[in-house]
């Protein structure tokens, strides 16, 4: 990868990048209400689980399509994956949440980056064509600025992991250094994702979670909640 | 074919049922070929909706389905009931089920089973169903079978594909129980996969699919299934609809304190509502969604779901 690309993967891993990830936890806040998880040790469990069931076997499966289908210049197809993304992302805040930090990136990108690619896709999200999820506009991003897929996909999994651990720091008070070793343990784990989604097609995104899912539904409906998702 | 078999040395010892007969009974025999007749279970329904009520206007079905007829106990005037019987002890080895089920314009239909589905030891090949559904305009399906129990050593394929037209709705559900919980068998199956594909007037709705290879992947693991053993999931389909949103409350509240963990969600692209639910016993798990359901129920078609009774 070119000095460029490297400093443009490191921009779009950072927790700097705006993109609203200090209001999303994907359940995690939940999980703390019910005490399922109270320390670090459960947290890290508990975020292999997402990396796992959910990450691994969905978004980085749509991330690699929509990167391939980008490189191809077929946004028929990026849309398509993309739609399929939230056909199979059955809670209702996942998906908000998703299409809210995707909507984001994609402006953002677009005030950066003058492409006829991204303008073009934005354009089909704008029609109502395609939802705009995050991991879908990331694989079109990350394409379009060289970024290998494999960086790309790791790109994700680090997004992710940080802004769940950035919402535990304020959700459990755990402290820095427990954050920055989760996020170390948590390697092999990303990892595994990666290497998981690379043995999928579009039509095997199979995210499995059901827990994750009972706790997200109750989420929707708590009275008292920091976070979005 | 029998008489090709090699003999073994157990047929010394075998015993039969008249001593002339005991060189025989030691005989194996090789067991019916995959998808062969007695495993190749069709079963075809078709529901139609006439001036006096939905009736089934097409039934054929084989071996090991069977259908003694529907029954009339439902609560709402101008619904029909099938209750799927199985004269076998469940699903084997290299068996392939095939169910085709058609509601037509306005018609109601509720179809169950009888009992739960179990699906048995294994030690070659695998088992493996595949379920179109098929609902017109304005028609109206409950597919809500009885748990799927998986023996150990089981591995058990399930497709689904649902197609809904114009205004038209269903509820479908599935719970799958991980052994026979009674004697302690608890993920002793070697595989599950059990995918659901459903289909509105405007293309694909939503997919859901749960894959359990006990062996590989923890599903006690928290997140997954957690402390909890049986799972269960209800869809509530009506991409037609207006207020999945106020629905999905509805059904969230009406699973909200039930002993099982449950809860609900809105389905992607407005398609209705998902409802999810986890419990240490079957009973738990069907209690919940059946409350869901006859509250959904009562939205769809303004009238509650049957009582669950089925003897």
């Amino acid at each position: 990868m070119s000095d460029d690309a490297t400093l443009e993967a490191f921009r779009l891993a950072d927790s700097f990048l705006p993109v609203g990830t200090y209001t999303v936890s994907y359940g995690l806040e939940q999980f703390v209400a019910d005490d399922r998880v109270t320390d670090a040790d459960e947290l890290q469990t508990l975020l292999e689980t997402y990396l796992g069931q959910q990450v691994g076997p969905a978004e980085l499966v749509a991330l690699r399509a929509a990167h391939a289908a980008t490189l191809e210049d077929d946004i028929d197809r990026v849309c398509h994956v993309d739609r399929k993304l939230s056909a199979v992302t059955l809670a209702a805040e996942f998906r908000q949440s998703s299409q809210q930090s995707g909507d984001r990136l994609l402006s953002l990108q677009q005030d950066l980056r003058s492409g006829g690619e991204l303008r073009a896709y934005a354009e089909r999200v704008d029609a109502g064509d395609a939802p705009g999820n995050y991991a879908v506009v990331l694989g079109v991003a990350t394409a379009l600025a060289g970024i290998d897929v494999r960086q790309a996909c790791l790109i994700c999994c680090h997004g992710f992991a940080t802004g769940l651990l950035g919402a535990a720091q304020r959700l459990l008070s755990l402290g820095y250094t427990d954050a920055q070793r989760i996020l170390s343990a948590l390697r092999p784990a990303i990892t595994e994702a990666v290497e998981d989604s690379a043995h999928r097609t579009v039509e095997d995104m199979t995210p499995f979670a059901p827990l994750v899912e009972v706790l997200a539904a109750d989420h929707e409906r708590a009275q008292r909640r920091l976070f979005v998702s | 074919m029998a008489a090709d078999m090699p003999e073994t040395d157990d047929a010394e010892t075998a015993t039969a049922a008249h001593p002339a007969f005991e060189g025989y009974a030691a005989e194996s025999l090789p067991q019916a070929a995959v998808g062969a007749p007695g495993k190749d279970g069709v079963l075809e329904l078709q529901f139609a909706g006439t001036g006096s009520g939905t009736k089934l206007v097409r039934d054929y079905a084989t071996v090991p389905f069977h259908i003694s007829g529907t029954l009339g106990h439902d609560p709402h005037p101008e619904a029909e009931t099938v209750f799927v019987q199985s004269p076998t002890g469940g699903i084997a080895q290299g068996d392939r089920h095939d169910i085709e089920v058609e509601v037509g314009p306005d018609a109601i239909a509720h179809i169950s089973t009888q009992s739960s589905t179990k699906v048995q030891e294994m030690n070659g090949n695998y088992a493996a169903a595949e379920t179109g559904l098929s609902v017109e305009r304005g028609g109206h399906l409950d597919y809500v079978p009885e748990p799927t129990i998986l023996h150990a050593d089981s591995r058990f394929l399930q497709e689904m594909r649902v197609e809904l037209k114009r205004e038209a709705t269903a509820v479908l559900s599935d719970i799958v129980v991980p052994g026979r919980l009674a004697r302690g068998e608890r993920f002793e199956f070697e595989r599950y996969l059990s995918s659901v594909s459903v289909s509105g007037p405007d293309g694909l709705l939503f997919e859901d699919a749960t894959h359990l290879t006990p062996a590989e992947t923890d599903p006690d693991a928290p997140g997954v299934l957690g402390e909890f053993t049986v799972y269960g999931t209800l869809f509530v389909v009506a991409p037609d609809r207006d207020g999945a949103g106020a629905l999905s409350d509805t059904l969230h509240e009406a699973v909200a304190d039930c002993e099982a963990r449950a809860g609900a969600t809105a389905l992607p692209n407005d398609a209705g509502v998902a409802v999810r639910a986890l419990g240490d016993r079957a009973e738990t798990v069907q209690a919940a969604l059946h409350a869901a359901w006859s509250e959904a129920r009562e939205t769809l078609i303004g009238a509650p779901a049957p009582s669950g009774r089925k003897y």
